[in-house]
């Protein structure tokens, strides 16, 4: 699902294990604290326990997709994980909520399109410049299209 | 495995991220007021373009910084980058379930309205710009790794409905968080949806999509914002379960019968070429 721009690329690609993902985690959550506490009021610390927090969140995702096979992606099963572990009937889901509070939402989406505009590959930048300005207006439309679209049919269904 | 490991630690790429971050947040939100709105420009818009400028593909000067070793490193770090937001995202839809499922019927719904797609890129594509068949992979979805499937399945990704999915999808990854970011702040400072119904629409594209379209679309309405991220979040795990079928089995077909109707007879051409 939500592997967002992850370009289509048939070639061999680095694929992180398990535990090179737990590191990596780290690197990112580092990252993220960095930019929270530029980002808000919140102090290191308080950005630290809630990081810390989402950061086991994301573990346990990526433990049950390696553990149940049924070829949900890793991204399905960490908000399935966020989900349940602050459902207003899970025990302790309003002190979670209270501590996740401190980490801004938007600051996390930060890093990672960093690593997407470093990620652009010889071989998009050439699609896009020789199929040129058509596919770029058919693209807005298309975008429009469908966003303007589904408002309009759940404005109908609200 | 070593290499891989290698390529993965690779301390300037990490090092760049770090520091665009704190540029990206320090300079923070900015809003233009434009005409019938505004539009929110966003640290993780101004993050994405500074790791263009870092990337040896688009300026050919970062090259002195960055090698085609840090972009290869870069792609699969997308996915892990996302992880704590997408836990983020969890512990927001969690306490907001009840709303949820009280606004399931139109959540489910407007899966249907992907279909407005169709209406309004296929005929610009078919009758204004005069493309060929690469038009209907060009326009019969948001073109996102699900939609490219189908046409790969179907197609193949060298035919022009290959090439048609293909440039909608890089321009989508280019400028797809630009876009939605721009019309969730529009259409949410126009007063002509509700907020309900545009947070909805925010979760039809990729994660990063919806992370623009929802951040944009909150910050004009802040008081929703737990609300607002919610069903952005649940459209966006409903799409991904039901949009392919969806696809498959109605907007392919539905636009492919329209090529039948307003397309050129004559065999296809390769948008490349033209």
């Amino acid at each position: 699902m939500s592997n967002a721009e992850l370009p289509v690329d048939f070639e061999a690609e680095a694929k992180p294990d398990l535990a090179q993902h737990a590191v990596l985690l780290i690197a990112v959550c580092l990252i993220a604290l960095v930019g929270n506490t530029v980002a808000t009021d919140a102090t290191v610390m308080q950005g630290l326990v809630g990081l810390a927090i989402l950061y086991v969140i994301a573990i346990l995702g990526l433990v049950l997709t390696h553990i149940v096979p049924v070829g949900l992606p890793s991204v399905a099963w960490i908000s399935l994980v966020g989900i349940v572990v602050t459902l207003p009937w899970t025990p302790g889901s309003a002190w979670l909520l209270e501590k996740v509070s401190h980490v801004n939402f938007l600051t996390l989406a930060t890093p990672c399109l960093a690593y997407a505009g470093i990620a652009i590959a010889r071989r998009e930048i050439e699609i896009a410049r020789s199929s040129g300005w058509k596919l770029f207006i058919v693209a807005v439309l298309v975008m429009t299209g469908t966003y303007v679209g589904s408002a309009i049919v759940a404005d109908l269904f609200l | 495995m070593d290499r891989t490991k290698d390529i993965l630690f690779d301390w300037r790429l990490h090092l760049s991220v770090l520091v665009i971050t704190i540029i990206a947040e320090a300079i923070g939100v900015i809003a233009v007021p434009i005409g019938i709105g505004s539009i929110l420009l966003l640290p993780l818009l101004y993050a994405f373009v500074m790791g263009l400028v870092l990337n040896p593909n688009v300026v050919r000067k970062a090259g002195a910084w960055m090698g085609q070793r840090e972009v290869r490193a870069a792609s699969p770090l997308i996915v892990i980058a996302i992880m704590p937001f997408i836990a983020k995202f969890g512990t927001i839809i969690g306490p907001s379930m009840e709303k949820i499922i009280a606004a399931g019927p139109a959540l489910i719904l407007q899966e249907l309205g992907n279909l407005g797609t169709i209406l309004l890129a296929f005929p610009v594509a078919v009758l204004l710009l005069g493309m060929g068949r690469e038009a209907i992979g060009a326009s019969f979805s948001v073109a996102r790794e699900p939609n490219i499937a189908i046409i790969a399945d179907k197609y193949g990704l060298k035919s022009p409905e290959g090439a048609g999915v293909m440039g909608v999808y890089v321009i989508g990854t280019l400028f797809g968080t630009f876009i939605f970011a721009i019309l969730a702040s529009l259409l949410a400072t126009s007063g002509l949806f509700s907020i309900e119904a545009l947070a909805m629409a925010c979760g039809i594209g990729s994660g990063s999509m919806m992370a623009a379209c929802s951040g944009a679309l909150s910050h004009a309405v802040p008081e929703m914002k737990d609300q607002i991220l919610a069903l952005a979040g649940a459209s966006n795990v409903l799409t991904y379960a039901t949009g392919l079928y969806l696809c498959i089995f109605v907007a392919l077909p539905v636009t492919e019968k329209l090529y039948d109707l307003l397309g050129r007879k004559e065999p296809a051409t390769n948008i490349a070429g033209e």
